[in-house]
């Protein structure tokens, strides 16, 4: 093992080396629109648009915002406690925060769901558009998360005509100077069976 | 009149941005106090600026493989040091204590962050006080991002091991030495991509070194190690003779290897 013995450490040199390419390497390709939902992890590069909607950053939420009547969806998933975690293991997931006014439904940004929130996703929309396919909708979750990208497009698949996307999610918010809010999620009250 | 209305509304979003900064760091201040009191207890944790550095990326380039790098201002004085990432679901990202061959002077890990957070490094002393630094990271995601290539091919290889052993100019006696050990450390938060379920959670719960049957550290830790584990730490001593790993996985499979330091050249 000539590592073991080397005087000038190769390893170190060439992961730091590595980090440097990693750090100002040339930026990921660029990702293409799935011709229906994002299916693998949610964590991932995310596509410049979104076919039908239109794609905003902070300035554009923000203008958004303050014209009102604008519906803000939250498509960030739950945290998910790993089943073996050690009983010593400290867990303790942070309060979810998210951008003020927004209703969060984790779920609706799966590659798949099911029935059940799918037509609560639907019956949600509708109720707080007061049934206008007009309304603007806008969603987001993080920064490199498909999962606002796949709930936008669910709903464009349910009728709605202006629907927006802000991938910047909720960092993006902070980072340009918005406040934050600790937010509860939305379900489909659990049925008996299921 | 129009001047000074661009002048009042500027303010207001100053004043705006001002007072939502202010609610950041009183909810990052009352985390910490929580996080404090479930890992440390009733013992009082003090500012540690002086004593212990912590040093990450402001903006990390990729959440799932953060590096973070400890340094101690009197190595002698240190029984353990903890890295915590408050914002982690689970945050103990790493317990590290030293034995009699460990030099706890400086200590690399790279860890998964799953939002911006700001990152504890606490030293335990030999004489059981505690002291505290920290930084604000920007990184996130790092929870649920693949697991880069692990697809059943490299699962073969888990457990694997690699060494780099530095000599250390500045003191002529400590070495540092980079283990690498191949593992997913899945953390149960990630999907798998063709069936798109969560993969189940497999991580190194603990890595024992030891340097010709003395301990150089024992480390603890769970979900929030990146892959691949990787762990640079000081040596104490003449840096010769065998240093032996053992790792402890969650499905309890106990991976071991020594490695041969060979002659002292310097």
């Amino acid at each position: 093992m000539p590592y073991l013995n080397s005087r000038f450490p190769f390893g170190l040199f060439a992961a730091s080396a590595l980090a440097y390419v990693l750090l100002v390497g040339p930026a990921p390709a660029e990702v293409p629109e799935p011709q229906g939902f994002f299916m693998g992890p949610l964590h991932d590069e995310v596509p410049a648009t979104l076919s039908g909607a239109r794609v905003i950053d902070a300035q554009g939420l923000a203008s958004l915002l303050e014209q009102g009547n604008v519906v803000l969806i939250d498509a960030a998933s739950l945290p998910h406690k790993p089943e073996n975690l050690p009983p010593e293991a400290v867990w303790k997931p942070v309060p979810h925060q998210n951008i003020p006014g927004s209703i969060w439904i984790p779920g609706i940004g799966e590659g798949n769901i099911d029935e059940t929130i799918d037509s609560y996703f639907h019956d949600r929309l509708s109720a707080l558009t007061d049934h206008a396919l007009d309304r603007v909708i806008v969603f987001y979750c993080h920064p490199h998360c498909r999962a606002s990208w796949n709930a936008a497009k669910r709903a464009l698949g349910y009728g709605y005509r202006d629907v927006v996307w802000y991938p910047g999610g909720a960092e993006g918010w902070q980072d340009a100077e918005h406040a934050l809010v600790v937010a509860q999620p939305e379900a489909p009250p659990q049925q008996a069976g299921r | 009149m129009k001047g000074f209305a661009w002048g009042a509304l500027a303010g207001a979003v100053l004043f705006a941005a001002a007072a939502a900064a202010q609610d950041d760091e009183a909810a990052r201040t009352a985390r910490w106090k929580d996080l404090a009191q479930e890992i440390f207890g009733a013992k009082q944790l003090q500012n540690g600026d002086a004593k212990i550095a912590l040093d990450a990326p402001e903006r990390a380039f990729d959440a799932a493989l953060v590096p973070i790098t400890i340094t101690v201002q009197n190595p002698a004085d240190v029984k353990s040091i903890y890295l915590v990432i408050d914002d982690n679901p689970a945050p103990v990202a790493a317990h590290v204590t030293f034995g009699p061959a460990g030099d706890p002077q400086s200590l690399k890990l790279r860890v998964r962050v799953d939002q911006y957070t700001n990152m504890h490094a606490v030293e335990e002393t030999k004489d059981g006080a505690l002291y505290e630094t920290h930084r604000f990271v920007k990184a996130s995601g790092g929870c649920s991002a693949p697991s880069g290539s692990y697809d059943s091919e490299a699962l073969s290889e888990i457990g694997q091991m690699k060494l780099h052993f530095l000599p250390n100019p500045q003191t002529g006696h400590a070495r540092e030495a980079q283990l690498l050990i191949r593992h997913p450390n899945f953390n149960g938060m990630q999907r798998d991509p063709q069936t798109q379920g969560f993969t189940p959670a497999r991580f190194l719960k603990s890595i024992d070194v030891t340097l010709n049957g003395e301990s150089v550290l024992h480390l603890d830790s769970d979900i929030s190690l990146a892959s691949d584990p990787a762990i640079t730490f000081g040596v104490n001593g003449q840096g010769k003779g065998k240093l032996a790993v053992t790792a402890r996985d969650s499905d309890n499979m106990v991976f071991e290897k020594g490695f041969d330091l060979g002659e002292e050249h310097s």
